[in-house]
């Protein structure tokens, strides 16, 4: 499919979207999808130079919150009377955006041009160092508002939409739109290829004719660009910008967990990823505090690339059996363990949390299966599926310490028994 | 403008005990990132575990913090070869590191940072010893003994590593791992439980250093992530691999935070930035480090 | 025939262990030169330097006239300068037929005056293919491959960059008799079609058959620079090298 139809295409998939929602005439809903679209946005951003070129990038924050500052900067400077006949007048926020773009696209050049003749360990530590320094200038820079924040007044309605927050959203629709595009027209292009070539092995790239740094310091260019893009009506929409939501930590973890979790490969991958996860995050926002909400990405992240590395796209391209994944006993005791903590957690939350728990109680379980089928203790998977029934029904406490028990039991047998040497014992649950 | 001489000795001698105790953070990512190439992103995290351990001891059972980490030393070591361990089945055997390896660290530092925050929650916490508190007079200088026991400490633990590095048949094995693995492989030794040793070792060097940071200053969990930069710009400065390099890159980090921060035009809030500028800057211009090879 | 690649006084220091020392040498156009020594004795690293992967600290490399000193590697490469690696080293995530594709497009495409169209592109990368026998795994990804043909595979993404001069750093270990035969062979013709070739290997057989000269290489000193039968009659090769 050429890249024009595709673009037409999710232009009209778009609008299509747009419409249903107006039907549903429901703000909220708006406000919610406004932050899934941006979330694409970042997936996608991100796995241009993440997933596609393999430089990961810890400093989403700071190319994002770059992008809401300009737009806060402007709203601040502007109009600006340079004589009485010159007069600078507000500007609209597709200009804004485009502002955004070219800002953070030119920081992320700046940053590459020092990093990337060095090996990505040290991109990595750069981006988080950036994040940190920037956002360190911003809560020290008062004209946008410092430590305090800024506000930023924006209409109640615009014609001829109708509430703002429906033009915000049409908007990211259309960044969107755009950043799934470009991503993957990149895909499909040479670049896309040099790319690739630079992920897999970045010597032989440069042997076989790629010239890795120029190719670099475009991925890390288009990337930030698409980042400053998606925040430059951040302003807006939140309508009280302080630099702790700026550059919150949620940027940065979901700008890597959506791409790993949906798949890094193609511009599929962080689609899937940003609206599962975007729209998990939306409907459990209201029933969990967001630390809690911060712990289960974390946690998936560190699940889906020990357990899943190439994303639910690889599971469903068949790709990486998870049956070696247990076989060494600590991937099995770490992971057994440190899944546990969410379900403790969400346990303390209010009972509309509960149906989160199921993600972690299907990770368990799935080890139980993958270890027991492993050691030849098939029986094992009992465990796990005990400990989930005793602790999602309400009892009494000793309910819940034969449900902790049976877990720690599962972990012992898991990591202490042997495979025994004539199969007759398969046991079945 | 005219800063008094007092403020300037005091400034520098405050930067030269709080970058000895920089280093103890540091010590334990020289040896996995500067010898094992393994970067450790989650290695503030560890060290705010330790601080957080060293409080909950000290406030339950009343025992000196550093003290306690000594104890838990152990534990850490353990903690330390089961990362390890995961770590290389599942990613540094099929040289997944860059991408993967690298998120793993990641969602582990989010892991524990969050979960702190869960159990306590975003108050600072703060350990009680006899040194904290005290301080000693010598003619105009101030040295604040809450400063000048954790320097003491961190001095000692780095001198004990070095020693054991370059005197010690495995200290010496790990360093000929940092250098060459093939070499090592013909000699018999399997480099993989050569650097699980060490990174272990890396780890437990965070129970310590954990509880010197809840000494000097109040801890809250997202602190660690302002070590993070902190750790790898004196890591970078001082030399890959170079534990001398890594004090005296700690110690020049130390001053220069010291200076900024009671320099009246600059003020404290401008000091995460420093070591983040120190970081990009010696990136920028001098990747190898002062010490490097 | 004029020197096609010169290397003059080449020294390249890892740290406190010099791993090349005062190299100089010189490739003819059309030449076939055999580069051996044992283990450890820089071959590799001359080659990284010779090809920009490594910046030699001291001495010179002239590559078609031109000083390649503080060219990248890519840059060496477009210009006509291309190796294989020792250990291979194929882009994982992709069919062979598209590891092929990248030399294509990067580095003929990348020449003036040349443009493949895409279809020619495929066109080449398939006769490559079944140049070196690996016609029938177009499609299969590196990871499906033995190490005999991941060897291949890299001589063949070598090739592809369409050199002047093509370093082929061990691509005969592990192949059997015939197979060796077969490539040196192909490297033969290759040759007798423009390319110069420097063979590095260790099978003396393959060696002696295909070089024009022979130069050995000893930790990081070169030794010997002659007619193969010479060469390998000199007392210190013997010692150094032919002796293990």
């Amino acid at each position: 499919m050429r890249t024009l139809t595709f673009f037409l295409i999710c232009t009209a998939i778009g609008i299509g979207v747009f419409a249903a929602a107006r039907l549903v005439d429901n703000d909220y809903l708006f406000f919610a999808g406004y932050v899934v679209l941006q979330y694409i946005v970042l997936a996608t951003a991100w796995n241009i130079l993440g997933g596609y070129t393999g430089y990961v990038n810890f400093g989403s924050a700071a190319f994002f919150a770059l992008g809401a500052y300009a737009t806060v900067f402007l709203h601040k400077a502007l109009p600006l009377e340079i004589s009485s006949l010159i007069v600078i007048d507000p500007l609209p926020i597709p200009v804004l955006i485009v502002i955004g773009a070219v800002i953070s696209g030119f920081v992320g050049l700046g940053m590459g041009y020092l990093t990337l003749r060095l090996r990505g360990a040290f991109f990595a530590i750069a981006t988080l160092a950036l994040a940190v320094v920037l956002q360190t200038f911003i809560t020290n820079w008062s004209f946008v508002g410092g430590a305090r924040g800024a506000y930023v007044i924006r209409p109640n309605e615009i014609e001829p939409i109708g509430p703002y927050v429906q033009y915000l959203f049409l908007l990211m629709l259309a960044l969107a739109v755009t950043a799934l595009t470009v991503a993957r027209f990149i895909e499909r292009s040479r670049l896309g290829l040099g790319f690739a070539a630079i992920r897999d092995d970045e010597l032989a790239a440069e042997a076989s004719g790629v010239p890795t740094l120029k190719l670099k310091l475009i991925a890390t260019t288009i990337s930030g660009a698409l980042m400053g893009m998606a925040g430059a009506p951040f302003p807006y929409y939140i309508g009280y910008l302080q630099p702790s939501s700026a550059f919150a930590l949620d940027y940065a973890v979901n700008s890597i967990a959506m791409p790993m979790i949906g798949g890094t490969t193609s511009w599929v991958g962080p689609l899937i990823g940003a609206v599962l996860l975007g729209t998990l995050q939306q409907i459990a926002t209201v029933t969990i505090s967001s630390s809690v909400n911060l712990l289960i990405v974390g946690l998936l992240i560190v699940d889906c690339v020990i357990i899943a590395p190439t994303g639910i796209l690889g599971l469903i391209e068949g790709r990486r059996t998870a049956r070696d994944v247990v076989a060494d006993p600590a991937v099995f005791a770490l992971l057994f363990g440190i899944n546990v903590i969410p379900i403790y957690f969400l346990h303390q939350e209010a009972l509309t949390a509960r149906p989160l728990e199921i993600i972690f109680w299907a990770v368990l379980i799935f080890l139980a299966l993958a270890r027991g089928r492993l050691i030849g203790q098939l029986w094992l998977i009992t465990l796990p599926i005990v400990s989930a029934a005793l602790s999602v029904v309400p009892g009494p406490p000793l309910q819940g310490l034969i449900s902790i028990l049976a877990l720690v039991i599962c972990l012992a047998c898991g990591l202490l028994l042997r495979p025994r040497e004539a199969a007759t014992r398969s046991g079945t649950p | 403008m005219d800063v008094p001489f007092d403020l300037l000795v005091n400034a520098l001698v405050a930067g030269l005990l709080l970058g000895a105790f920089y280093a103890a953070v540091t010590i334990g990512v020289s040896i996995s990132f500067g010898m094992l190439d393994i970067v450790n992103i989650a290695h503030p995290g560890f060290i705010i575990l330790g601080s957080y351990i060293a409080y909950i001891v000290n406030s339950r059972l009343g025992i000196d913090p550093i003290l306690a980490s000594i104890v838990m030393a152990p534990a850490f070591y353990a903690l330390g070869a089961l990362v390890y361990q995961v770590y290389y089945a599942s990613f540094e055997r099929y040289g997944q590191e860059a991408l993967r390896g690298l998120a793993f660290f990641f969602g582990l530092l989010f892991v524990t940072e969050v979960t702190l925050i869960l159990v306590f929650g975003v108050d600072y916490r703060y350990v009680e010893a006899a040194y904290i508190g005290p301080s000693v007079q010598i003619g105009i200088i101030d040295l604040p003994l809450r400063m000048l026991v954790p320097c003491l400490v961190a001095l000692t633990l780095i001198g004990a590593l070095q020693l054991f590095l370059s005197r010690s048949f495995l200290g010496r094995a790990i360093m000929a791992v940092a250098q060459d693995q093939l070499a090592l492989q013909l000699m018999a030794a399997s480099p993989t439980r050569i650097k699980r040793v060490a990174f272990a070792l890396s780890i437990a060097t965070t129970a310590i250093a954990g509880a010197l940071l809840i000494v000097i200053q109040p801890v809250e969990p997202s602190i660690g992530r302002e070590y993070i930069g902190r750790v790898f710009a004196i890591c970078v400065l001082g030399g890959l691999g170079s534990l001398p390099g890594a004090l005296i890159g700690a110690f020049l980090l130390g001053i220069v935070e010291s200076f900024t921060a009671s320099l009246p035009w600059l003020g404290p809030s401008w000091a995460p930035a420093v070591a983040f500028g120190f970081l990009l800057i010696t990136l920028a211009v001098r990747p190898a480090g002062l010490f490097g090879r | 025939m004029t020197a096609l690649l010169e290397v003059d006084n080449l020294s390249k220091r890892f740290g406190g262990f010099v791993a090349l020392d005062g190299i100089t040498l010189s490739v003819k156009a059309g030449e076939r030169l055999g580069l051996i020594g044992p283990n450890g004795s820089g071959k590799s690293t001359l080659v990284n330097c010779i090809c920009g992967t490594l910046a030699n600290e001291m001495g010179t490399v002239r590559f078609d006239g031109a000083t390649m000193n503080g060219l990248t590697a890519h840059e060496r490469t477009r210009r006509g300068l291309a190796r294989s690696f020792q250990l291979p080293r194929p882009f994982t995530s992709m069919s062979i037929a598209e590891n092929l594709r990248v030399p294509l497009l990067y580095t003929v495409n990348a020449r003036p005056g040349s443009h493949l169209s895409p279809a020619a592109i495929d066109e080449r990368a398939a006769e490559l293919l079944s140049l070196v026998g690996l016609a029938d795994k177009a499609k299969h990804l590196p990871r499906d491959l033995t190490q005999v043909e991941m060897r291949k595979l890299e001589l063949a993404r070598a090739l592809a960059a369409e050199p002047k001069l093509l370093i082929a750093d061990e691509s005969m270990a592990g192949l059997s008799n015939t197979e060796v035969a077969d490539i040196v062979a192909l490297l033969i013709r290759l040759n007798e079609r423009g390319i110069t070739i420097i063979l590095i290997e260790h099978i003396m057989r393959a060696v002696m058959s295909f070089s024009q000269r022979l130069v050995v290489l000893v930790t990081g000193k070169k030794i010997a620079d002659g007619a193969p039968d010479i060469v390998i009659r000199n007392p210190e090769v013997e010692r150094a090298y032919i002796g293990q």
